[in-house]
């Protein structure tokens, strides 16, 4: 039986500089937010990759722990978006600049 | 067989991904970022990770788009991004492009080690992989697991309090 690892790691790559790509050129912070699920569920499948070619369980747990951080990060990120909008009246990353030096 | 459902989803993968970033309409985004947690679903079931898979759907697809497109809905997002393009961000493309052929050539290019650990197919199809799994997060890891329950309240009582209008 072969084996497609490779190409699932590559697929992994692919998506993860998708999503970088679009966490850095878009200005909607929740499009940026969605980039950033992106690049963690391409972390995700190269993890699954890892666990099912070494035959280990360590892989599909460290996935489990990134969602329930996602899931933690979602609720607290949009919040802030929307508390950032209520305050601004813009949710524009470029527009938030008041810590730049 | 294989190759060509990985072939196919992750096409659609990497299509949906693209349409999540090049669409201007953010809910026409969040729509088509659910279309891809579930093909990277599919990819999961690929890789014989069934609960990963299953989570995926409930967790990603359920649970965080309907956050973001309730976000998305409180919001006033009618007017459109504009401006100039910065050239930070260019310079910031052309580096992850060399991060990409990076990653490419030295991540998938040498292949993976060939390690051999104790979860088989075989105790996978005997017990299951749900039982296998439950095995080792309720012995090994049940401190990251009990971990990340505080964490995931935390979250929820820190969003509320963020969120909440001030009564005055």
């Amino acid at each position: 039986m072969v084996a497609y690892h490779n190409l699932y790691l590559a697929l992994a790559v692919v998506l993860f500089t998708i999503g970088a790509i679009g966490a850095i050129t878009r200005r909607n912070a929740i499009v940026v937010f969605m980039c950033i699920e992106i690049m963690l569920g391409a972390v995700n499948l190269a993890f699954i990759t890892f666990s099912r070619a070494n035959q280990s369980v360590e892989g599909i747990f460290m996935v489990m722990f990134i969602m329930a951080v996602a899931a933690a990060e979602a609720a607290v990120g949009l919040a802030i978006f929307v508390l950032m909008y209520r305050k601004r009246g813009t949710i524009n990353v470029e527009s938030l600049n008041l810590m730049k030096w | 067989m294989e190759l060509i459902i990985l072939l196919l989803c992750g096409g659609l993968t990497i299509i949906a991904s693209l349409l999540v970033i090049f669409t201007r309409n953010t809910v026409h985004s969040a729509l088509w970022m659910v279309t891809s947690f579930f093909f990277m679903a599919v990819l999961y079931l690929l890789l014989r990770a069934e609960f990963i898979a299953i989570l995926q759907i409930i967790v990603y697809a359920g649970a965080i788009m309907m956050f973001v497109i309730y976000a998305i809905m409180m919001l006033n997002l009618r007017q459109e991004e504009q401006g100039p393009v910065r050239k930070t961000k260019v310079v910031g493309v052309v580096l992850l492009l060399v991060l990409f052929l990076e990653l490419m050539v030295v991540g998938v290019g040498r292949g993976l080690l060939a390690i051999k650990g104790p979860v088989t197919d075989q105790l996978m199809a005997k017990f299951g992989h749900v039982a296998v799994l439950s095995n080792f997060l309720f012995s090994d890891y049940v401190l990251p697991f009990e971990l990340a329950s505080i964490l995931l309240t935390a979250g929820v009582v820190g969003a509320v309090v963020l969120a909440k209008q001030k009564s005055e």
